[in-house]
């Protein structure tokens, strides 16, 4: 797992990763900063209220973060076929996938940090009365983590599978983009991976969130069984 | 070498890029939700837009929003990274052309890449307007002039946003930067179209133009007008500015 870790350093993930979760977070900052009058003075919570102004905004720039990762993390062993001398180490490329899933998973923790931080400080300033509840910011951090998961696993399933990274980068951008289309208020079409991490928490999220741990199972397992299998073909 | 030449070469090269089909999925993903919800476009009445104009113009937003965009952005990763592999800017960088002129070549390449999306997805449209009026009963077609025209608005006004989607995949040496940024500066098209400054950033010249339109179809909603005058001038100094910086750079890495 330390490998991976390592074979990100020069690749600028992590910066990348860190720029994307800052400027995703002034999305409400600067929304609030412009336009604090239309939000102010909503009988909602203060945190539903931001969430509702940016988290679509927020999330899609989350979701293309996510599928750049994935092309990254494994154009970097396609490219000068490193992958072809991966192979030969005694490592299983189901361990790698493993492990690089969980390299992207650490990714996104960082950015919804940055992120649950901004809106923190949004409420502290333009919200005084009936400020946001660390408890309540906590578990919607944490849930968004759990509906972003599958888009990253599924992504990095598919940058696995294509050793061009304009493919697996364009497979990524259509996914986000059928997200976006996607009407909310069905719930089995919801459950698509990319659509997921749009939810924000309301009286759907615990069958979101069963939903997309399902998902998170069934595409690591689907991973790391046809990273061993594909070479047989 | 003659330009024409070059440009052939480079259309060779992407023989098996398998580009086309990202395109072509693109296209149908776009139109398959509008066939699906077609009945929606019989209760527009408070906008004051009429059915086919709606289907039409629905579909052509979201093309010019993030779906043509972000494939310009593809199409730049896929046209350096295909040279990036196995050193093949090298070679071609030995070879007795003007860098310059390769550089170009690829823009062109890379212009003639978003013209087929705007085709194929035009072409797409109206197969989609037609099983759509089969499924409605009621004709939701309009006659080729003005989407043809519209395609063509998108396309030209995509051209300075393409030039720095450009740009930015030959100065940027890591790819998650330039896809990264490419990607980030769509996603604010949607504010810059509601300010008065929207001619300065051309990330958005499509999605205003289609706006616009939109304004025009439906009679109850209120819309922005193009301005030739500060837009153009704007709109080509920036082109010019993000290609010569992309001749400039263009295989700088390889020969220092």
């Amino acid at each position: 797992m330390a490998l991976e870790f390592t074979k990100i350093k020069r690749t600028g993930l992590l910066p990348a990763f860190l720029c994307g979760g800052l400027l995703a977070s002034m999305i409400p900052v600067l929304n609030m900063a412009v336009r604090s009058e239309a939000y102010v003075n909503l009988s909602q919570p203060p945190l539903d209220i931001l969430l509702d102004g940016n988290w679509q905004t927020m999330a899609m720039l989350n979701l293309l973060l996510a599928v750049i990762g994935a092309c990254l993390v494994y154009h970097t062993e396609f490219a000068d076929n490193a992958m072809e001398k991966m192979r030969t180490l005694p490592i299983g490329e189901g361990r790698m996938f493993l492990g690089k899933t969980l390299v992207l998973a650490c990714m996104c923790i960082v950015v919804l940090i940055i992120e649950t931080a901004a809106l923190a400080t949004c409420g502290a300033i333009w919200f005084e009365s009936g400020d946001i509840v660390w408890p309540d910011l906590m578990r919607n951090a944490g849930c968004m983590l759990l509906l972003l998961l599958p888009a990253v696993i599924l992504s990095l399933l598919v940058a696995s599978l294509c050793e061009n990274m304009w493919i697996s980068f364009g497979i990524g951008v259509l996914g986000v983009f059928i997200a976006t289309m996607m009407p909310s208020e069905n719930f089995a079409l919801s459950l698509f991976p990319f659509a997921l991490h749009f939810h924000v928490l309301g009286e759907k999220t615990a069958e979101l969130g069963v939903g997309a741990a399902v998902e998170i199972l069934a595409l690591v397992a689907a991973g790391a069984v046809i990273q061993k299998i594909r070479r047989r073909f | 070498m003659s330009g024409l030449f070059l440009l052939g070469i480079e259309w060779s090269k992407l023989r098996r890029s398998k580009i086309v089909w990202i395109l072509v999925a693109a296209a149908i993903i776009l139109w398959v939700p509008s066939v699906l919800n077609a009945h929606l476009n019989f209760q527009m009445q408070a906008e004051g837009i009429s059915p086919e104009n709606n289907f039409f113009i629905q579909g052509f937003m979201g093309l010019a929003w993030f779906l043509f965009p972000a494939s310009i952005v593809v199409s730049t990763v896929l046209l350096t990274q295909i040279e990036r592999g196995n050193g093949g800017i090298l070679k071609m960088l030995t070879l007795p052309v003007d860098p310059r002129k390769l550089c170009l070549g690829k823009f062109t390449v890379l212009l003639s890449l978003s013209a087929f999306q705007m085709i194929i997805s035009t072409g797409v449209y109206f197969i989609s307007g037609a099983i759509a009026s089969q499924t409605q009963n009621y004709d939701l077609l309009l006659g080729p002039a003005p989407v043809l025209r519209m395609a063509g608005v998108i396309w030209l006004t995509a051209i300075p946003m393409a030039a720095f989607f450009w740009m930015l995949s030959v100065c940027v040496k890591a790819p998650v930067f330039s896809m990264g940024i490419g990607l980030a500066s769509i996603v604010p098209s949607v504010l810059m179209i509601n300010t008065k400054a929207w001619f300065l950033y051309p990330m958005c010249y499509p999605f205003y133009a289609v706006t616009v339109e939109y304004g025009k179809l439906a009679e109850n909603t209120s819309c922005g007008k193009i301005a030739l005058v500060p837009w153009i001038p704007v709109a080509v100094l920036f082109t010019g500015a993000c290609l010569i910086i992309a001749c400039l750079c263009f295989g700088k890495a390889e020969r220092s």
